[in-house]
């Protein structure tokens, strides 16, 4: 018995954590304790809010490095993929080893504007009427909205540790390992959700 | 109506809204502020009260009622919070204070409600009369990351009551806050009058009013006639860009009637142009939505050149209009311009002429930034996304454990 894909979606609110990083080495030290879904804020969440803009940048750490004239830093964490990571703790310890390996005092003395860590409080909800077949699951995905995406996407695969997104469990489920290995394939870091959304109709209506 | 908004954002994130506001259906929120007009915060609750109605929630706005001596301490109190002047409170100013907010409190009925939003510093002592069991949100729209220690040594006797705070920015949040603090930003409406699609002849109409060639690039910023939104400094940039490019200047605002500062700064901007025919220095009642949103939507730049700034919505509402904003890196602005993407973020007068220099320059380029200015803004700066944030505020207090009501705050818990 195969069980239905249920659509869900995300939402959150950032919240302030009270800490700011004055200097690099502020920054560093901070990073090593904060609540992880300060990380999951600034590497995951990130992406949602600019995802439809050519940004310098996609995640925080890296924008508030370029802006302080850390420019090689900041281009060495940007290439940390998060989509790559399914454990925040590992997440966590990747960009601190980058970020020591890197660091000297004298860069301590290029911060201007401090770092503001935010957390995040989530909401997930549950879209009514589960889809049991291809056909139900491809009229539901067209109505899901960005958020849905991002959560099947990006943040499920966190919450049930794998790098395999939901959509693409389901779809193995079901037998479509093509249209799944596909859309796992595709570049969340990088591109536009809408267009991810556009891409995954197309998968799911021509892949056979 | 809520799916008016369907067209801004989608059919489907309206539906989310339903889902999202089922676990909240009946529930009984009061919104309170001190102004049922003029100013974001009114404007903004004006919008929002209707739409948490459509979604089941019984909501509610009420304002606090002062009179002159009441008002002026917290005017007082507003300034001291994000401007540190030399001054300080009396003892007398706070007993008038609370004297005031008691007599409010026997006509704004707080009791019957389960969440109550408490907007700016002037309500927050109504806090006082917190019953077990409700929330209590401090909803804050001003920077008071460096108040004076008297302001904050006030506030704090309130605050630690409620359950939760909300700032616009983390930058405007004094560090020693100790409640859970929330960052949800401003919003503008789509649907506001001075945000709606308007004809191009009806743009053509208004712009030719006031006697502007609509052959020439227009250079505008709206701002009311202040020295923080250094409209001298806007006319020394255009006078550097004119050199090279034959365009006109505006500069957009409104002084209310017991505003001498900005009626003089207003005579002196129109003394100091008087004999430049492409500067035009425009006093518009409070109210000219319509003007305003012509002239944003027939500009070629829009600048906003603060020296200081609180979140500076003008920006959103000039970047859904598909312009490219150049504003100071100060407050807000820096939040809702993505530099080099939607617009630029400048620190100088020249570093402004040469944006504007640029963007004249590269009118795809420009149409380019103008579209995703637009787009940044349906993303993260529409009402709906606001009343989707407010909507898990909600969500989020209601599941604190119950805290102390400020009476046994007061004796010490």
């Amino acid at each position: 018995m195969i069980n239905p894909f249920i659509f869900k979606a995300e939402f959150w609110i950032p919240k302030f954590t009270g800490i700011k990083a004055f200097s690099l080495k502020d920054f560093i030290e901070t990073l090593k304790n904060i609540d992880k879904f300060s990380i999951f804020y600034h590497m995951y969440i990130n992406i949602f809010n600019y995802h439809n803009l050519p940004t310098f940048f996609n995640n925080s750490f890296s924008y508030w490095l370029y802006k302080n004239n850390l420019l090689p830093l900041a281009e060495k964490l940007s290439i940390v993929d998060p989509m790559e990571y399914f454990d925040l703790e590992e997440l966590r310890c990747s960009l601190i080893k980058i970020l020591e390996e890197s660091y000297n005092k004298d860069l301590d003395k290029k911060i201007i504007e401090p770092f503001f860590f935010i957390t995040v409080e989530r909401e997930i909800i549950e879209y009514k009427n589960p889809a049991h077949t291809l056909g139900e699951f491809i009229r539901k995905f067209k109505k899901s909205s960005i958020n849905s995406v991002f959560y099947h996407l990006v943040t499920s695969r966190i919450e049930n540790k794998t790098l395999i997104n939901d959509y693409s469990s389901w779809l193995v489920s079901i037998g479509e390992n093509k249209k799944a290995e596909l859309i796992n394939k595709l570049d969340v870091y990088n591109m536009n959700l809408y267009e991810i959304k556009k891409e995954i109709i197309k998968i799911l209506e021509t892949q056979k | 109506m809520i799916k008016d908004y369907i067209s801004f954002v989608g059919e489907e994130s309206i539906n989310e809204l339903f889902i999202l506001a089922e676990k909240l259906k009946n529930l009984k929120v009061l919104h309170v502020n001190s102004t049922h007009k003029g100013g974001g915060v009114a404007e903004i609750l004006s919008r929002l009260i209707p739409l948490m109605k459509e979604l089941g929630i019984k909501a509610e706005w009420k304002v606090i009622k002062g009179n002159e001596k009441f008002f002026n301490f917290t005017k007082k109190l507003h300034n001291l919070l994000h401007l540190c002047i030399p001054t300080s409170i009396e003892s007398e100013e706070i007993v008038y204070y609370l004297k005031t907010i008691y007599e409010n409190l026997n006509k704004i009925d707080t009791e019957n409600y389960d969440v109550i939003f408490i907007h700016d510093p002037q309500p927050i002592g109504l806090v006082v009369k917190k019953h077990p069991g409700q929330k209590w949100i401090w909803r804050c729209h001003i920077d008071t990351s460096a108040p004076h220690p008297k302001a904050w040594e006030f506030l704090e006797n309130f605050i630690n009551a409620y359950d939760a705070c909300v700032f616009h920015m983390p930058e405007f949040v004094y560090e020693g806050i100790k409640i859970p603090t929330y960052i949800i930003p401003p919003s503008i409406d789509p649907l506001h009058p001075k945000n709606i699609e308007l004809s191009k002849e009806e743009i053509k109409n208004i712009l030719t009013k006031f006697r502007l060639d609509l052959d020439k690039p227009i250079i505008t910023q709206v701002s009311r006639f202040d020295r923080l939104k250094d409209p001298f400094g806007v006319i020394s940039a255009y006078k550097l860009v004119k050199k090279k490019y034959d365009c006109q200047l505006v500069l957009v605002g409104s002084f209310a009637s017991d505003d001498p500062e900005g009626e003089n700064i207003y005579k002196e901007l129109l003394n100091l142009t008087a004999d430049e025919k492409d500067i035009f220095i425009l006093n518009l009642p409070p109210d000219s939505h319509k003007e305003i949103n012509a002239f944003q939507r027939g500009s070629t730049v829009i600048v906003q050149k603060s020296i200081k700034e609180g979140f500076g919505l003008v920006v959103s509402e000039a970047m859904w209009k598909e312009k490219p904003v150049i504003g100071s890196n100060v407050g807000g602005i820096k939040r809702q311009i993505v530099h080099g993407v939607t617009g630029y973020l400048v620190n100088s007068i020249e570093g402004l002429a040469m944006r504007i220099k640029q963007l004249l320059a590269n009118k795809e380029f420009m149409h380019t930034m103008g579209l995703y200015a637009k787009e940044r803004v349906r993303h993260r700066f529409l009402i709906i996304r606001h009343l989707r944030d407010y909507l898990i505020l909600i969500h989020k207090t209601l599941t604190y454990p119950a805290k102390m009501t400020f009476s046994q705050f007061a004796k010490g818990g």
